[in-house]
């Protein structure tokens, strides 16, 4: 009771901590003109209920099912992950890679799943990248008690950390399995940055604009609305069957092929608000 | 000559020029206590010694912080059942080892592993018997976290000091105003973990040539043997060489692989980090799993118990093809004679080390909490 208490309290204090993480920031060298980029982030599970391609349905925890491409079906009480290292691209080819983005979204949490980038350049931008995770050097280099201000997401409270093989988890998920009989339990802890020449799971996220453009002005805050499809965990390059699954828990060559996934389809960009 | 009154004495000049070398003097020795003599160990570390690996400059040596490492480590509410503490497993008698051959954490669950001796941490380059964890500090989250052992998630260990004024006010004393965060919840832990040095046992004043530093013709038979025998490993006068190591426990390793947990390569399966063997004497039962009761089964598996694996060390396969090391059994109880001279009474009694028990009778009852 407790406890559970004061985990409320923590859950509540967390988005503000992380926010307080990604104030101005004005160290860009050249006078050039910024404005700021939101992002909104919605997670879901692909539509099933009709024949034919639907859009997918927002993910509610311990509740919504997630079905991969070959049927199998699960449900999620657990869905975190950061989003660092964002970067723009212009249509040129030129990039701007936003300072210290780290981001933790966490489905349990409201907050968390819309964040701002500020002091991008202005200027129409055609994509987007981002590491689903985090890179090497903070996670891997960084002092480990630095991680307060700009770096608070990567702060260990937030409990995405391997504390008996230093390091982040980059994503959690966690539910049931329950197209087995009897339904088991799914834990899906990815993380490992290489070190001692352990499988690397950091991975980069590109997904397309299509036809939307970004607009970045300083009178103009546009917002990139995300999807992440959690059954694309289990779908894309390496699909894996859950009913022999035994679950991830440590740096390992299935967690690479996991981050592989999510690299490759778990997100998506629905939407570029221009206000 | 009768001492003035102190109602006298301020009146004149002369006293207040007293009364200011007193200050001057008292406060010279505050700065000095300010300074913990074992932080002198880690700035300048004795002659027999390598620099320290830890960064000092990062945590500066500071008392109250030094304190408040302390409590925190003899504080049993930071465990879900408050009942165990840092030192519920890292007792000072024992080296900072439990007795246990797998450590008991909350509700009496067992650890997988056995209890280190906790001391000249600030030499480590990486913790734990696979290495996994990579800083003095990282280290103290895992017994913390971990469900066999004190089972409370680093949110709730920080949550449960900040609604605790007098952690608040000693954190607040230390590192300023605001709440008590993850930096300061271990670097004040490290504070007190990386004093725990040991550099001051019969052995050390022997080879610094000091005073009461003399060793039997026994132990200094046993000194060579184990310069010869055992150096390979258990190297310079840290007694490690801080490398993971297959001492030949078992032929295969499905529970524990060691360092292959780490780095998942087969060819560091049954590998081991080398542990020191200062304070050996007191921190029974030996080897990660706790597997051996006393000194002696130790040296009768170098002798005759080294078992073959692919990962077997080099070191324990003997030119002629037998395993382990040759030892006699006079050689044994040399060695083991020289073992003893490793025992440091500093560490194991020094009452800085101990429990701060004045404030445990005073606070019986556990962490007032804010909501309930
Ligand atoms: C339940 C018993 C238990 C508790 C409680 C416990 N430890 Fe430990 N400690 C262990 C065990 C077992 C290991 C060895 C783990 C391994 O090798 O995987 C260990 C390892 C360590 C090490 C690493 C030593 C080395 O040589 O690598 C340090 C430092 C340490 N503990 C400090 C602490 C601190 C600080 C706390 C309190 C926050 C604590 N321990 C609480 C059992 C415990
Ligand atoms: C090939 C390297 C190697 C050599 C040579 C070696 N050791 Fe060890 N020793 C180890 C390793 C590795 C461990 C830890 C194994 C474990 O934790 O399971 C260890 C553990 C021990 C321990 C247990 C310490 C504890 O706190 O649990 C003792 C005592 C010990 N060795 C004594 C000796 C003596 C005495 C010799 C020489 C006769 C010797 N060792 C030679 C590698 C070696």
């Amino acid at each position: 009771m407790k406890n559970r208490t004061l985990s409320a309290l923590f859950l509540l204090a967390a988005p503000l901590a992380l926010f307080s993480g990604c104030k101005k920031d004005s160290d860009t060298p050249e006078a050039t003109s910024t404005g700021s980029v939101n992002f909104t982030v919605q997670n879901v599970v692909p539509n099933t209920n009709v024949v034919g391609v639907q859009p997918p349905t927002p993910l509610v925890l311990n509740s919504s099912v997630a079905t991969t491409s070959t049927g199998e079906t699960f449900t999620v009480s657990t869905f975190e992950y950061y989003l660092s290292n964002i970067k723009f691209t212009k249509s040129d080819g030129t990039t701007y890679a936003a300072p210290d983005t780290y981001f933790l979204v966490d489905q349990a949490t409201a907050k968390t799943l819309s964040f701002t980038v500020p002091n991008v350049p202005t200027g129409d931008y055609t994509g987007v990248s981002f590491i689903v995770g985090v890179d090497a050097q903070r996670t891997g280099l960084t002092n480990p008690l630095d991680f307060t201000g700009k770096l608070e997401a990567l702060n260990q409270a937030y409990n995405m950390y391997w504390t008996w093989n230093s390091g982040h988890i980059f994503l959690k998920m966690e539910g049931t399995l329950t197209s087995t009989n009897p339904t088991k339990p799914l834990t899906c802890h990815i993380g490992g940055w290489g070190n001692n020449s352990t499988p690397n799971a950091i991975v980069t996220a590109t997904p397309a604009f299509g036809s939307n453009k970004l607009t970045v002005r300083t009178d103009k805050a546009p917002t990139i609305a995300l999807q992440a499809n959690v059954a694309k965990l289990f779908d894309g390059p390496n699909p894996v069957t859950l009913s022999t699954f035994m679950g991830a828990h440590m740096p390992s060559a299935q967690s690479v092929q996991i981050a592989q996934n999510y690299a490759a389809g778990m997100f998506s960009v629905t939407q570029i608000n221009t206000n | 000559m009768a001492a003035p009154s102190p109602k006298t004495w301020v009146r004149q000049p002369l006293g207040w020029l007293l009364l200011a070398a007193l200050v001057a003097v008292g406060s010279a020795a505050v700065a000095h206590w300010r300074q913990p003599a074992a932080a002198a160990v880690l700035l300048a570390p004795p002659a027999n010694f390598p620099a320290p690996v830890y960064e000092v400059a990062k945590n500066q040596p500071n008392e109250a912080a030094f304190e408040l490492g302390r409590m925190l480590f003899y504080d049993p509410r930071l465990s879900s059942d408050g009942r165990v503490s840092c030192g519920s497993c890292h007792q000072q008698a024992r080296a900072f080892t439990d007795g246990q051959a797998l450590a008991v954490g909350v509700a009496g669950r067992r650890s997988p592993r056995n209890s280190p001796a906790l001391q000249n941490l600030a030499w480590h380059r990486s913790f734990m018997a696979d290495g996994g964890v990579r800083g003095l500090e990282l280290q103290a989250l895992a017994p913390l976290t971990s469900a066999q052992e004190m089972n409370t998630p680093l949110a709730e260990a920080l949550a449960k000091l900040n609604a605790n004024p007098e952690y608040r006010r000693r954190f607040a004393a230390v590192y300023g105003p605001g709440k008590i965060d993850t930096p300061q919840f271990l670097k004040a832990l490290a504070q007190f973990t990386s004093a725990l040095t040991s550099t001051n046992s019969r052995y050390d004043q022997y080879v610094r040539h000091e005073p009461g530093g003399a060793l039997s013709a026994d132990e200094r038979r046993g000194q060579a043997l184990f310069q010869a025998k055992c150096s390979g490993c258990h190297a310079t006068d840290l007694f490690t060489d801080e490398s993971f190591r297959n001492n030949g426990l078992d032929t295969a390793f499905p529970l524990d692989s060691g360092r292959a947990h780490i780095t998942l390569a087969p060819t560091d399966a049954g590998r081991f980090r080398v542990p020191s063997l200062r304070n050996v004497a007191r921190t029974a039962p030996y080897m990660h799993d706790g597997r051996f009761q006393t000194l002696p089964d130790v040296l009768a598996h170098y002798a005759y118990g080294v078992r073959p694996s692919r990962t077997l060390d080099p070191l324990l396969r003997q030119p002629d093809g037998r395993l382990g090391i040759a030892l006699t059994e006079v050689q044994q109880r040399e060695i083991l004679a020289f073992l003893a001279t490793l025992t440091d009474t500093e560490l194991l009694t020094n009452p800085r080390f101990a429990p701060p028990a004045a404030r445990q009778e005073t606070n019986p009852r556990g962490m007032q909490l804010s909501a309930n």
